[in-house]
C-alpha cells in the first residue's frame, strides 16, 4: 500500500493548498491549546486521534467551561456528526468489493472535509483499484501534517500575535467555503448548500446543539427530492 | 482541570469522532455509488458541511468569536468575490480574505 504509486500521488495532491488550508488552522489550534493551559502531549494526541478541527475546539471549550466527560462526548459527537454522511458517501466511491475491511476502517480515520472534497474533485480520473490507496495518501498526509502543525502551533505560538492567530483560524472555514461552492454545478447541490447554510443560522437560536444536523438533513433531503429528475454529474 | 481528566476527554472526543467515521463505513457496506440513496447522502453531506461553515461564520466557538461578526461576514464576501474575480484561484481568494479579515478585525 505505502509503496504504491497511487499512495504517492495522493500525498502529492495533499501537498500545497489542501495541506496549507488545514495546517494553518491546526497551527492556530495548537497555539490556542497552549494559551488555554493544555500541554504539548495533549495537543499532539488530540489531533492524532480526533483529526476533526471543529470538534477539537468544542472539546477544549467544553473542558474549559467545566463540562463532564459525558458533556465532552455528546458535544463532540454532535459537532463531528457530519463525518457520518461524508463517510457513507465516500466509501462506495473509493473501495472495491475485494477491499479488506481493516483498510476501509483505516481510511475512515482520514475522512475530513478537506480530504473528502479533494478526493471527489479527482476520483473520476483515477482507476478504481487505485482510489483507496490514493485516498489514504491524500488523507493520511493531511492528518500527518495536521499533527505537525498542531505541535508547531503549540511550540511557536509566542512568535505570532493573537490577531494573526485569529486570522489563521479563519483560513479553514474560508477554504471549506471555496471547496463547497466549487460544487455549484448541479441545482440540487446549489439548493442543498444555500438552504443548509440559511437554515443552520435560523435554527441556531432554537436548537444550538442540533442546528447543523437538522439543517443538513432537511436541506439535503429537500434538495434531493425537488431536483431528483436532474441528471447527476 | 486535571491532566488525567484532559486525557480522558481527548479519549472520549476521539471515540465519538471515530464512531461517526466507523459507523459510516458500516452503513455504506451495501450502498452502491450509482444508487439513488448515494445521491441523497451526497446532498445531505454537502448541506451539513455548508451548515457547519455558516455556523462557524455566524456563531463560532474557539478564538474566532473574539473577532466581530461584521468582520467575519465582510471577509466571507471578500473570499467569494475574490474567488470568482481571480478565475477561481484558491490561493489568491484565501489570501485576500485572510488579510482583509485581519484588517477589518483590527480597524472596525
Amino acid at each position: 500500500m505505502f509503496s504504491s504509486q497511487s499512495f504517492k500521488d495522493g500525498i502529492k495532491h495533499a501537498i500545497g493548498v489542501p495541506a496549507l488550508g488545514l495546517g494553518s488552522s491546526m497551527f492556530a489550534f495548537g497555539a490556542f491549546l497552549k494559551s488555554a493551559g493544555f500541554d504539548i502531549y495533549q495537543s499532539f494526541f488530540s489531533t492524532l486521534f480526533t483529526f476533526a478541527l471543529p470538534g477539537q475546539f468544542v472539546m477544549a471549550e467544553t473542558i474549559l467551561a467545566g463540562g463532564t466527560l459525558l458533556n465532552v462526548f455528546l458535544a463532540v459527537l454532535l459537532t463531528n456528526s457530519r463525518l457520518y454522511p461524508m463517510t457513507v458517501n465516500i466509501m462506495p466511491v473509493i473501495r472495491e468489493t475485494t477491499t479488506p475491511k481493516w483498510k476501509q476502517y483505516l481510511a475512515a480515520h482520514f475522512v475530513a472535509v478537506t480530504s473528502w472534497f479533494n478526493m471527489f474533485a479527482v476520483h473520476k480520473k483515477i482507476k478504481q483499484e487505485d482510489k483507496l490507496n490514493y485516498f489514504i495518501g491524500l488523507g493520511g498526509f493531511l492528518w500527518f501534517n495536521s499533527i505537525l502543525c498542531t505541535v508547531a502551533g503549540f511550540l511557536f505560538s509566542n512568535l505570532v500575535s493573537h490577531e494573526v492567530l485569529i486570522g489563521l483560524v479563519f483560513i479553514n472555514p474560508m477554504y471549506f467555503l471555496i471547496m463547497t461552492i466549487s460544487n455549484l454545478k448541479e441545482k440540487k447541490m446549489f439548493f442543498s448548500i444555500f438552504f443548509g447554510a440559511t437554515l443552520s443560522i435560523l435554527l441556531n437560536n432554537f436548537f444550538p446543539g442540533w442546528s447543523v444536523l437538522i439543517a443538513g438533513i432537511v436541506s439535503g433531503t429537500l434538495g434531493y427530492f425537488i431536483f431528483r429528475k436532474e441528471i447527476n454529474d | 482541570m486535571t491532566s488525567h481528566f484532559i486525557y480522558l476527554s481527548i479519549l472520549v472526543a476521539s471515540l465519538g469522532t471515530y464512531f461517526c467515521r466507523a459507523f459510516g463505513v458500516f452503513s455504506a457496506r451495501n450502498i452502491n455509488a450509482d444508487s439513488p440513496i448515494f445521491i441523497w447522502i451526497k446532498c445531505v453531506s454537502i448541506a451539513v458541511i455548508s451548515a457547519v461553515i455558516a455556523r462557524i461564520i455566524m456563531f463560532p466557538s474557539g478564538i474566532l468569536n473574539e473577532a466581530t461578526t461584521f468582520s467575519r461576514i465582510l471577509a466571507t464576501i471578500v473570499v467569494l468575490v475574490a474567488y470568482f474575480s481571480f478565475k477561481k484561484n484558491v490561493i489568491l481568494a484565501i489570501l485576500s480574505s485572510t488579510i482583509s479579515f485581519m484588517l477589518f478585525n483590527h480597524f472596525l
